[in-house]
């Protein structure tokens, strides 16, 4: 069928183009949506938890600094959501009894962020607790009031949320883990609950032995 | 050069960015409509090209074979969900759709096409009516987000259209089989 070499040669450099292209598209053929892109990228550059002012259900303000010397396992919701988040909250409820008891609120604390602030007062949040049985204290849930504060944590942790027209928001899911000095050192999968808990355990053994 | 002409004009339509943002903001008009017509931009520009270059494209793409291949290849590319994501979030990679779909899949499809001998011509057409099949499949069944820009309800909205093609190729190619031009000349 080919008869001119130049042809030919051209045919495999068009080849490894190709190959190259779809490599650097694909971080080595590893990533072929932007979510597995994302949480790559976000393990890897490891953001701090920015400086911004939450509530929460019982109308405490304070910021990551409250937690400093724990773990924050994290979760993003709003409570009108039917979908997704009541999967990811229940998911969280069961990282929850799974992790060691005398860890919960000493070593770790759990965390849902609400980013539909507008809704989620704290009189809100207190009845959505109750529904995963959360006890505001080492499982707590809180709202950002400040816009521009929620955006920049949001843009930081690499959370998009898309508003629809019938009020809901459509949004990517995963655990976040920030470490004791508010560093955000692991993205979870938040379908694999099990595995979640025993990183969350690793975490916690590793830095007793170190000390 | 009017052909030239009038591709450049509908590639600079489409940069313009409320127009970009306005067909970007819609999943399925992203993808089988502001792409296809950045490949016709293309296709209209290889006129000046081949007109100036005919010994290049003669020398290189003697079978048309290498062309269609790099046509394959770009569309392949910007068939994966991560890549019409970034063309929204990352600048870099928009600008390489405006490069890219005109100038490496435009160009090459338009002198290719003539080169190709006909049983080429149907392959590429099979391969693309399988791939179409799969990639509506992917984005019907689909639960997850596959886009983080875009809405579930978008994706499946986008699979039908992709089956709607490949429903249109497949009725071709069967036309193509069965009937023979020549009784009818």
């Amino acid at each position: 069928m080919i008869k001119n070499r130049h042809t030919s040669v051209f045919c495999i450099l068009i080849l490894v183009f190709g190959l190259v292209l779809f490599y650097i598209g694909t971080d080595g053929f590893t990533a072929y949506t932007a979510e597995t892109a994302r949480v790559t990228k976000l393990i890897e550059e490891q953001p701090v938890f920015p400086e911004v002012l939450m509530e929460d259900s019982e109308g405490r303000t304070y910021s990551i600094s409250e937690f400093e010397g724990k773990y924050v396992f994290i979760t993003f919701i709003y409570t009108g959501c039917t979908t997704i988040c009541i999967k990811l909250e229940e998911n969280m409820a069961q990282v929850y009894d799974l992790v060691p008891y005398e860890y919960l609120g000493e070593e770790i604390v759990f965390l849902s962020i609400s980013f539909d602030p507008d809704r989620d007062d704290p009189a809100t949040l207190d009845r959505y607790k109750d529904l995963f049985k959360s006890d505001g204290e080492t499982w707590r849930m809180a709202r950002i009031p400040e816009k521009t504060q929620l955006d920049s944590l949001l843009n930081k942790f690499g959370v998009i949320v898309i508003p629809d027209d019938r009020g809901n928001f459509a949004h990517n899911s995963a655990f976040y883990l920030v470490d004791r000095q508010g560093t955000l050192v692991d993205v979870m999968d938040f379908t694999k609950v099990t595995e979640a808990a025993n990183t969350l355990r690793q975490y916690v053994e590793t830095d007793k032995k170190g000390e | 050069m009017n052909q030239f002409l009038f591709g450049l004009v509908l590639l600079i339509g489409l940069m313009l960015p409320p127009v970009a943002r306005l067909m970007e903001s819609v999943m399925i008009i992203h993808m089988h409509m502001q792409m296809p017509m950045l490949v016709i931009a293309g296709f209209f520009m290889a006129h000046l090209f081949l007109q100036r270059y005919p010994q290049f494209f003669n020398k290189y793409n003697q079978n048309g074979v290498p062309g269609i291949l790099l046509f394959t290849i770009i569309m392949a590319y910007w068939l994966l969900p991560r890549t019409m994501d970034e063309a929204l979030t990352i600048e870099t990679v928009e600008i390489f759709k405006f490069v890219s779909l005109p100038f490496l899949a435009g160009v090459p499809l338009r002198d290719s096409w003539r080169r190709l001998s006909k049983t080429w011509k149907n392959n590429v057409i099979t391969l693309f009516t399988v791939v179409f099949l799969g990639m509506g499949w992917l984005y019907i069944q689909s639960n997850d987000q596959l886009c983080n820009n875009y809405l579930v309800i978008d994706q499946v909205i986008l699979g039908w259209g992709f089956i709607t093609m490949a429903i249109c190729m497949v009725i071709y190619l069967i036309y193509i089989f069965a009937v023979d031009p020549s009784q009818y000349e």
